[in-house]
């Protein structure tokens, strides 16, 4: 149709009549969609970010038995529960570590003076995720001896062990010995125990196949976290799941505040955007009086004049949008990589969020061109303004 | 001028909240409880297993309570935040009819942690500082009321209220375990911890100490203090540094610098730092803090286009008056100081009326998001004026050139 084509021939008139204005309006446009899709990007990743980061805080879900004992050492769990959890929640594997405390009685080998102290017998995998803590001494080479045992610190300094040292274990007549492989500080109740495996504790406890607890370190957002416990403890009867609230509160009020900040600015960023093209969209309309004077005065309508403006502007808010999206992905990666020590994975969702959001911006900032649908061409003729 | 404005607004706001918000988001992390434990130095190895500890109340050394007045008087003493004294006695509990004399049923045996909830803690300086646990552990709540101190109110752990249809009004009696006391105690609330706690009974210190027969002592301190995240000189061995290392690193709020003061100042103690939440803390602290000073860099850059831009438009459409001068024999120069002094002007305005909606915008986003109002720096409208001027000149340098170069009879004549 001749009319559609005269229609396009105007718009790119139009657009390309001044190309300095139209580089302003494009970079404003293409630098407020960067900074949206990096921002947005981002705060999709600082969610998962900050799970992990909150990971370093050690275990976040406990199993318990349902009816904890009265006594010192509590009731007990099947070790077969280990056995049961999930290995892995939303791709994730999860670290799992069964304890049993045993409160026995210690001394170093050769001695025989023994003092009570915890013996917290685990097994499991990823005992480091679940009890973080700093490995004054180690000795990889006794780790995977049967008999090995880890030492917290302030146990370590009442008994004068050291790494490779060994221990003598006893508990109401029945008797064990360990190698110590670490000395570990936590500045927990973990530095006055002693960690050997499961089934040395078991043996002294004469509970064989029972542990005390199990802990285990969930990575996920809150929300998931509270869903992950709900079906574990409905899959598991007879115990208690229960997360560690300290950590989720502080996870989910933090989260909050990034989340707050990163769309204030998104919201911040895109206001002054548009002020942005706005400012060069009201030289535009002083400089089209002439322009549309004329048109109107060979008959065109305002509905039409008006399209003609709207078609200039989506398509500047498409370009811009385009551009400086994915810019602003390519950035969210590098950003990702300063804030969180890793490149953050861009989300495809965020690109064309954002540039509908470009696009939305670029007509709302065309508003200054509305002055144009009152220009009678009589008087922009005489040269009145 | 709208533009210029409301972009140095955006400035101000960005500028002024992350200049604040750093250390108010130290104070955030402290939600995530205490970050040092006190205990005795010379002490028998605490049987402690979840946060309780089963040693029999003669067994192993006490802290003196009236010391800890002192925790405020350390080089740190406003970065400690809250502190909390722990004494754990096993107890025999049995719940009693409220006014009659027999038992109502045998519950069995639990802990009893002695704590403060709200305490008035003597300073040596003559002050006092108001502290508790429920300051240092924020993330335990009790449906109903807390206990007071020195009363015979105390609070119970959900887990335990459940087992044992214990309810708030209830009357319990306990006896500790090598039953030399007993006490009754009215449940005043019920308490959710999430942690080994939700089985014990919360009472206050003194309650505690009394059935221990210890009064006036504690085992544990928990303190809740704001630090600097650990950097490489952090984890240096303060044993192996030279005398000038070692003051920097004892002026500088460190947590293990605060854990030697705390041990200085509190004779015969062992201050560890708790690990997990000190370093978790400083990690994500760090991170946070990066991102911050990111989005306040966009926020300027994105301040700094919007305000560059509106200048250049400015001047575009001046081009009429620019063409008038010309044609009156004003020279290119004339014309530039001119309208680069107008430009200045509408800054230094447009700045300050800027920076006065920012700190209402700062105030406002602060709040919403942060929790607390950012307060207003003179610095920071010194460094939105110059950021003004310099944009506004930037801005107008590339349309005042052509400006320059035009010839004024076709602009008079309205092409």
């Amino acid at each position: 149709m001749p009319t559609t084509a005269m229609f396009w021939r105007i718009v790119r008139r139009l657009l390309t009549a001044n190309y300095a204005r139209l580089f302003v309006i494009l970079l404003a446009l293409g630098a407020g969609a960067a900074v949206t899709s990096a921002l947005l990007n981002l705060q999709i990743d600082a969610k998962r970010r900050l799970t992990t980061e909150f990971r370093a805080l050690g275990a976040n879900v406990i199993v318990t038995p349902r009816d904890p004992g009265t006594d010192g050492n509590g009731a007990t769990l099947d070790e077969a529960v280990l056995q049961q959890l999930p290995a892995q929640h939303e791709g994730k594997p999860i670290p799992a570590v069964a304890f049993l405390y045993v409160i026995g009685e210690i001394a170093k080998a050769g001695e025989l003076h023994f003092e009570p102290a915890v013996i917290a017998g685990t097994q499991g995998h990823g005992l480091t995720e679940i009890r973080p803590g700093r490995r004054s001494e180690y000795l990889a080479s006794l780790e995977n001896d049967p008999t090995a045992c880890e030492v917290g610190a302030k146990a370590a300094t009442q008994f004068a062990v050291h790494a490779g040292d060994s221990l003598q274990l006893r508990n109401e007549g029945r008797t064990a010995s360990c190698k110590v492989f670490a000395v570990v500080a936590t500045g927990g109740a973990e530095d006055t125990q002693i960690f050997t495996r499961l089934a040395t504790a078991q043996a002294l406890a004469n509970l064989p196949g029972r542990i005390s607890l199990i802990q285990l370190s969930v990575t996920g957002t809150p929300d998931s976290l509270n869903q992950f416990i709900a079906s574990l403890g409905r899959s598991l009867p007879g115990v208690d799941v229960r997360g560690i609230k300290q950590l989720a509160e502080a996870e989910g009020r933090l989260y909050n505040r990034i989340s707050g900040l990163l769309s204030a600015t998104v919201i911040l960023v895109l206001i002054l955007t548009s002020l942005c093209v706005m400012a060069g969209m009201s030289n535009v309309a002083i400089e089209r009086k002439n322009d549309v004077g004329l048109m109107k005065a060979i008959g065109g309508s305002v509905r039409r004049v008006v399209r003609l403006f709207l078609a200039e502007a989506i398509l500047m808010g498409i370009v811009g949008g385009l551009v400086g999206s994915a810019i602003g992905l390519l950035l969210s990666i590098w950003l990702g990589k300063t804030v969180f020590g890793v490149a953050a994975q861009p989300r495809w969702i965020v690109y064309p969020f954002s540039v509908a959001i470009t696009v939305i911006v670029s007509i709302a900032s065309a508003f200054p061109l509305r002055r144009l649908a009152g220009i009678r061409p009589a008087s922009v003729f005489r040269g009145e303004a | 001028m709208a533009a210029l404005a409301l972009g140095m607004a955006v400035a101000t706001a960005a500028l002024s909240v992350s200049l604040d918000v750093g250390d108010r988001l130290a104070q955030e992390f402290r939600s995530l409880g205490a970050n040092l434990l006190v205990t005795p130095q010379a002490d028998s190895l605490p049987l402690q297993i979840g946060g309780v500890d089963y040693r029999p109340a003669n067994a192993g050394a006490y802290l003196p309570e009236a010391d800890l007045g002192k925790l405020k008087t350390i080089f740190w003493r406003f970065n400690i935040m809250s502190f909390a004294p722990i004494l754990d006695v096993p107890v025999d509990a049995i719940e009693v009819n409220n006014g009659a004399a027999e038992p109502l049923r045998a519950i069995g045996r639990t802990t009893l942690i002695g704590t403060w909830h709200d305490r008035e803690v003597p300073i040596p300086d003559g002050t006092t500082y108001e502290t508790g646990i429920e300051r240092t552990n924020p993330w335990w709540h009790v449906e109903g009321k807390w206990f007071k101190d020195n009363s015979t109110e105390c609070v119970v752990g959900a887990g335990f209220a459940k087992r044992y249809g214990v309810k708030v009004g209830d009357a319990l009696n306990v006896t500790a375990t090598d039953k030399s006391n007993e006490s009754g105690l009215n449940v005043v609330g019920i308490l959710t911890t999430g942690g080994p706690e939700d089985d014990a009974i919360v009472a206050s210190l003194a309650m505690a100490q009394q059935l221990a027969n210890k009064p006036g002592q504690y085992r544990r301190l928990y303190v809740s203090a704001l630090t600097k995240p650990e950097d490489a000189f952090a984890r240096k061995d303060p044993k192996t540094m030279t005398p000038a290392e070692f003051d920097t690193w004892y002026c500088t709020p460190y947590i293990s610098a605060i854990a030697l003061q705390i041990s200085e100042e509190l004779k015969g103690t062992d201050a560890r730092v708790i690990r997990r939440v000190a370093e978790g803390e400083g990690n994500i602290l760090t991170r946070v803090r990066t991102l911050l000073w990111l989005v306040t860099f966009a926020a300027l850059l994105a301040a700094a286009l919007a305000v560059g831009a509106s200048a250049a438009a400015s001047v575009i459409e001046r081009r009429t008056e620019i063409g008038l001068m010309k044609a009156l024999g004003a020279g290119s120069g004339l014309v530039g100081v001119l309208l680069a002094a107008e430009q200045l002007l509408l800054a230094f305005v447009g700045g300050g009326i800027g920076y006065a909606l920012g700190i209402v915008l700062a105030r406002l986003l602060g709040e919403r998001i942060f929790g607390f109002a950012p307060a207003p720096k003179l610095f920071v409208l010194l460094i939105i004026l110059g950021l003004a001027a310099l944009i506004t000149l930037l801005g107008s340098a590339f349309p005042l050139r052509r400006a320059s170069r035009y010839d004024p009879a076709p602009i008079l004549r309205g092409e």
